[in-house]
């Protein structure tokens, strides 16, 4: 069973065509490679799969279905709020000064009782006498206005990167992108950030939850660190950890948000033969614990040699794909890296 | 819960704050060093409301002045006696509080999108709009002259008056206090967590299932809210919401400045920030000019000899010396990061 199925997907950035036409399916708890030269469009690829570009054609299915923001009645409710608060401010703002002066400054006598009854009464009077002008136009502006950008608001942000994160779909970066002026302890727990159940409230006010869900997303944090052997590390800022411990801490923090599905972009860029090996095992027992890796690297020696399946692109086109040995010895693929003879 | 090193040395702070007025009444001629801590104190929570956008959240925002006009102003329709609403101290500062909640979203929903620069731009433009609409808006906000007099604040019973500041010394420092606590408590939080990542790296933020587009409007709303706190506080401390002049982009830059010398993301820097800015502005500089006129060294009728004349290019000249020397502040944060889980397993550093 395919966990992420990616059909006829297009990339286009104005006239350059990064991504064309590639379909690709990736098994459920497999370790699949993509390779292929410089600008062959392969983090193009991890940046459409996680939401960061919106594909130009074609349709990314994670576990069966779009990762993108669903249309709930939520939604609309929010939508003909926020039309509804936009259209009444600006009736307001429309009618501040002479609704001011007919509802409140003629009702009041200084220092005397103040009828309420009166205000609304005087309010009242002054949209009826004239509602179209005063009230029906401003409302249907402002409303138009409120709605339609909210409408696009949430439209754009349909295919965000925290709705793919949301999913279950962890990435890191060629460069790597860590959170430098926090503590590699802190990095993982902003990974976990989604299954906290804290809100602010209880964040500001100390309430029970927050000490509970404190104690045991540190707890797990700790594990997560161990696992990736940066147990020693927790404390210090991420700026301050070497390259290799960095790479590490990033697949820690991805690991942290419990995917499905992983997305390492050149996890083993910069590192000596021994940190190789190293990584080699934690991508290994990665997919023991049933995720599903998606791979991209340039070292052949570790894409051959912990790969389960290998796509390759060129020029944003797919040009092969199938197990490492029948990779290795495709004529296409050689003429992708080597050139024609 | 934090070291308890830690929690000492915070609340012999606060004790040595407050003992100050008594201390005073103890020494000779009755120095009135609280009185002039007031208006640090209101600056302080101005620039806790800041730090949650610009410290934390890292969205540069040139327009705090207008929160904090906004705040005042309400307050002061709220109190005085020459509109219908006649409210007590209390429930008119609460209802501010409100006020600039949402003020805070009403700027931040169409901002959202923005970034760095673009929304500084915003953000001022917005301070502006803010000062001519109150000085515009004649019927409502009395124009130029401002709203007063207000009626001083209340508690059980006790009512507030101009000649003795103890009252309102323990009661801006009873805010700050509580402001501290909330503040930090969300730092050290998820919430917390969330906004700094969101400074970090935006993007690699959401793509760890944070969206920053709640979070930021969440510091917006927040940030907002407490300026506009500063604000009740100081028109119900000067008895008069003050003119719309007296919230203009100067302010904003005063802020600014709070949070850059003391430490951006730091809460306890902001406060020493407050202090050494107010404190140089309102007791160093006050006092250095008495002392040169009482000893005839400069003339009050040639404002260039006057140092308070020359408070701007001071401070623009530490805000340069800051960058260029010390860009994390006079208290940044980062010290406190390693502190921050003490509670959690804990190994020592490798060297």
């Amino acid at each position: 069973m395919s966990i992420l199925s990616i059909s006829d997907l297009t990339v286009r950035f104005g006239g350059l065509t990064a991504v064309n036409a590639v379909s690709l399916d990736i098994p459920s708890k497999e370790i699949v490679s993509v390779i292929g030269p410089n600008g062959a469009g392969k983090t193009t690829l991890f940046n459409a799969i996680t939401g960061i570009y919106d594909p130009t054609n074609g349709r990314i299915c994670f576990n069966g279905e779009e990762a993108r923001r669903p249309f709930r009645w939520t939604t609309s409710l929010m939508l003909a709020l926020v039309g509804l608060v936009a259209g009444l401010s600006l009736v307001l703002i429309v009618n501040v000064e002479p609704l001011w002066d007919t509802a409140i400054t003629s009702n009041y006598v200084y220092e005397q009782t103040f009828l309420w009854s009166k205000a609304v009464s005087a309010a009242t009077n002054y949209f009826t006498e004239s509602p179209g002008q005063r009230f029906a136009i401003p409302f249907l502006i402002g409303g138009l206005i409120g709605l339609s950008g909210a409408f696009a608001i949430w439209q754009r942000t349909r295919r965000a990167p925290e709705v793919a994160a949301r999913a279950g779909i962890a990435r890191t970066f060629q460069n790597i992108r860590l959170f430098n002026q926090m503590t590699a302890l802190d990095n993982v727990l902003l990974g976990m950030d989604s299954q906290l159940r804290t809100r602010v409230w209880h964040a500001a006010l100390r309430l029970p939850l927050f000490w509970r869900e404190r104690d045991e997303s540190a707890r797990r944090a700790m594990d997560i660190l161990h696992f990736v052997d940066l147990e020693r590390e927790a404390h210090q800022l991420a700026e301050n950890l070497s390259y290799g411990h960095q790479r590490r801490l990033e697949i820690a923090r991805a690991l942290a948000m419990q995917p499905q599905l992983l997305l390492l972009d050149e996890p083993a860029a910069g590192m000596n033969p021994a940190e190789t090996q190293e990584l080699m095992k934690l991508i290994h027992s990665i997919r023991d614990r049933g995720i599903t890796v998606l791979l991209i690297e340039h070292h052949m020696q570790v894409v051959m040699g912990i790969s389960d399946r290998i796509a390759v692109l060129d020029h944003g086109e797919k040009i092969a794909e199938g197990t490492p040995e029948a990779v290795r010895s495709n004529p296409k693929v050689i003429e992708a890296y080597l050139g024609k003879s | 819960m934090p070291a308890p090193r830690r929690i000492l040395f915070h609340w012999s702070f606060l004790v040595v704050a407050a003992l100050i007025p008594l201390i005073e009444l103890l020494l000779p001629g009755h120095p009135q060093v609280g009185d002039l801590l007031r208006p640090i104190f209101i600056m302080a929570i101005l620039g806790l409301g800041l730090n949650i956008l610009t410290g934390f959240t890292g969205q540069l925002n040139l327009g705090v002045a207008a929160f904090m006009a906004v705040g005042a102003y309400s307050y002061a329709i709220l109190t005085c006696d020459i509109y219908p609403f006649r409210l007590g101290f209390w429930s008119a500062t609460t209802l501010t509080v409100l006020v600039g909640l949402t003020v805070g979203l009403f700027l931040g929903l169409p901002t959202i999108r923005l970034r760095g620069d673009y929304l500084a731009i915003v953000t001022l433009g917005f301070g502006e709009i803010v000062e001519d609409v109150l000085k515009n808006l004649d019927s409502i906000t009395k124009g130029t002259q401002g709203i007063n007099p207000l009626p001083a604040p209340s508690w059980f019973g006790y009512h507030f008056r101009a000649e003795t500041y103890q009252p309102w010394y323990y009661l801006f420092l009873g805010f700050l206090a509580v402001l501290v606590l909330l503040n930090r408590n969300l730092q050290r939080s998820r919430v917390g967590r969330a906004w700094i990542s969101i400074r970090e790296d935006e993007l690699a933020s959401s793509c760890m299932g944070v969206n920053p587009m709640k979070m930021k409007l969440l510091a917006f709303a927040l940030g907002a809210a407490q300026c506009s706190l500063a604000g009740a506080l100081w028109a119900s401390y000067l008895g008069s919401s003050g003119e719309p002049g007296n919230y203009d982009f100067q302010v904003s830059i005063i802020a600014l400045c709070i949070v850059i010398v003391g430490g951006m993301g730091n809460v306890g820097g902001v406060l020493l920030g407050a202090l050494v800015i107010m404190g140089f502005n309102s007791i160093i500089l006050e006092t250095v000019t008495n002392f040169l006129k009482a000893h005839q060294i400069i003339s009050s009728s040639n404002v260039f000899t006057s140092p308070g004349s020359w408070k701007y290019m001071l401070y623009g000249l530490a805000l340069i010396l800051m960058m260029r020397f010390r860009p994390e502040g006079l208290l940044p944060s980062r010290q406190f990061k390693a502190e921050a889980h003490p509670n959690e397993p804990h190994s020592p550093p490798t060297a």
